[in-house]
């Protein structure tokens, strides 16, 4: 299991703004070790958030993303005190899952 | 730096001394007053010497954080635009071995990465932050402020009140607390030094660098410099008076010995062995590689000699070869000598 990802979720004007801190190593496939030899390709390629159900964003990703990718995006509809989730699933099948409250 | 308690002293003296201060040097300032002392006086010690009390959530440091920090540091303190990041590069191993690993990599490196006394934070933020209104936080605000970095760092958990009597605390996980080296020799007249190094004395390997060259309109101008260089220490000037002073017998005596070493003498006088040696590459080719190159070329001769009149740069790299300062027949010697090969004799 990944480490956790930082959420803050706040209430600005008509919309929530989210601010997503994922930790993932992103390896892009393209690198290799001191070795020689290539490390494997390790990256997020699918992030979803969703509101009460609701999927407020859906966005497919690559290996140009950089480590501990930062995600901030708004989405309007929403109240304080209700829940975001956070999705994302890497290349490899690993699934993060995490939940902030708007405040 | 002062010490606090010669601080207290120093006020308590400075009251009966005042008068008499004032007697020697009439007009020149006043004591300060205990109250624009302990103003001044607000540094925070890796033993916590000077910490005032009070205390801060995680919780009420985000609030802080989000009002006066994020703009520049991000949200979550991974900023890299106006500073450096503030969190990052740290794991839990470090947390447990007080070293950073990540620190051996050349990556870069963020605050809790280096930092080995969380007081030095603590002052930092109290004293110098935020940027545009420095000593504007509040006591407990700096420690809300510095318990929302350390939960962002993953050192202490959300539900974390930092305060004067939890800072040990934080202090015994700080990723880099055991990275701090004192080099005895840095503190102590007699300690051992922090450099190993030693002077070579035999068999020593010589590094020759042009560094700059002084064009051919300046050459004398001011006289022959190496003639005006203290005679102490590496020498500095070069010999700026040689155009003038060129012996008119050179060409007899290189005549008179005559084979290679009368014409490695020249090439010596004409500094071309600066750059230049017989079987070696140093700045410029070897005399060998240029007979090599220019062996089925019978215009070389003539067109090296006018190179190395007039200087010249590109055939070999990018250093430029200056204006030579010998004669024209010594020059021409002195290519026809290199390229034959650049014989012994």
């Amino acid at each position: 299991m990944a480490d956790p990802m930082k959420i803050r979720a706040s209430v600005m004007g008509d919309k929530v703004v989210v601010k997503v801190l994922m930790a993932h190593e992103m390896e892009t496939g393209q690198r290799k070790d001191s070795a020689g030899k290539t490390v494997p390709a390790w990256f997020i390629q699918n992030v979803i958030a969703t509101h009460n159900g609701k999927t407020v964003l859906s966005a497919q990703w690559g290996p140009a993303v950089s480590k501990n990718p930062f995600l901030e995006f708004r989405f309007s509809g929403g109240k304080a005190g209700e829940k975001v989730v956070v999705t994302w699933t890497d290349n490899k099948g690993d699934k993060r899952s995490d939940e902030a409250t708007i405040s | 730096m002062f010490r606090f308690i010669n601080l207290i002293l120093l006020s308590v003296l400075v009251s009966a001394v005042n008068a008499q201060a004032q007697g020697k040097y009439p007009g020149i300032g006043r004591a300060a007053t205990p109250a624009e002392i302990k103003a001044w006086d607000i540094d925070v010690r890796p033993d916590f010497t000077g910490l005032p009390p009070g205390s801060g959530s995680v919780a009420k440091g985000q609030l802080v954080w989000e009002a006066k920090c994020a703009s520049c540091h991000g949200t979550f303190g991974e900023s890299n635009e106006v500073f450096t990041p503030i969190v990052g590069g740290t794991t839990a191993d470090d947390i447990k071995a007080g070293r950073v690993k990540a620190l051996q990599e050349p990556m870069a490196r963020t605050t809790f990465m280096k930092v080995s006394s969380i007081s030095t934070l603590w002052d930092y933020v109290n004293r110098a932050m935020p940027w545009n209104a420095p000593k504007s936080l509040s006591t407990d605000e700096v420690y809300a402020s510095l318990a929302y970095m350390l939960n962002l760092a993953n050192i202490v958990p959300a539900d974390f009140v930092l305060s004067e009597k939890t800072m040990g605390d934080v202090q015994a996980r700080l990723p880099n607390r055991n990275g701090k080296v004192k080099y005895e020799g840095l503190w102590n007249i007699r300690g051992k030094g922090d450099v190993q190094n030693v002077a070579c004395m035999r068999d020593c390997k010589i590094e020759i660098g042009l560094a700059s060259v002084l064009p051919d309109f300046a050459q004398g101008t001011h006289g022959n410099l190496a003639e005006q260089q203290r005679h102490i220490g590496p020498a500095r000037g070069i010999d700026t008076g040689k155009r003038v002073q060129v012996p008119a017998n050179s060409a007899t005596v290189s005549l008179t010995k005559s084979g290679g070493e009368a014409m490695l003498n020249l090439a010596r006088d004409g500094n071309c062995t600066a750059c230049h040696q017989i079987d070696k590459r140093l700045l410029g080719p070897s005399f060998q590689e240029i007979a090599a190159k220019y062996k089925a070329d019978n215009g070389a001769e003539s067109r090296l000699s006018e190179k190395v009149k007039t200087g010249g740069s590109g055939v070999w790299g990018a250093i430029p070869m200056p204006p030579s300062a010998l004669r024209d027949e010594d020059i021409r010697a002195l290519v026809r000598w290199i390229l034959s090969g650049a014989p012994e004799r």
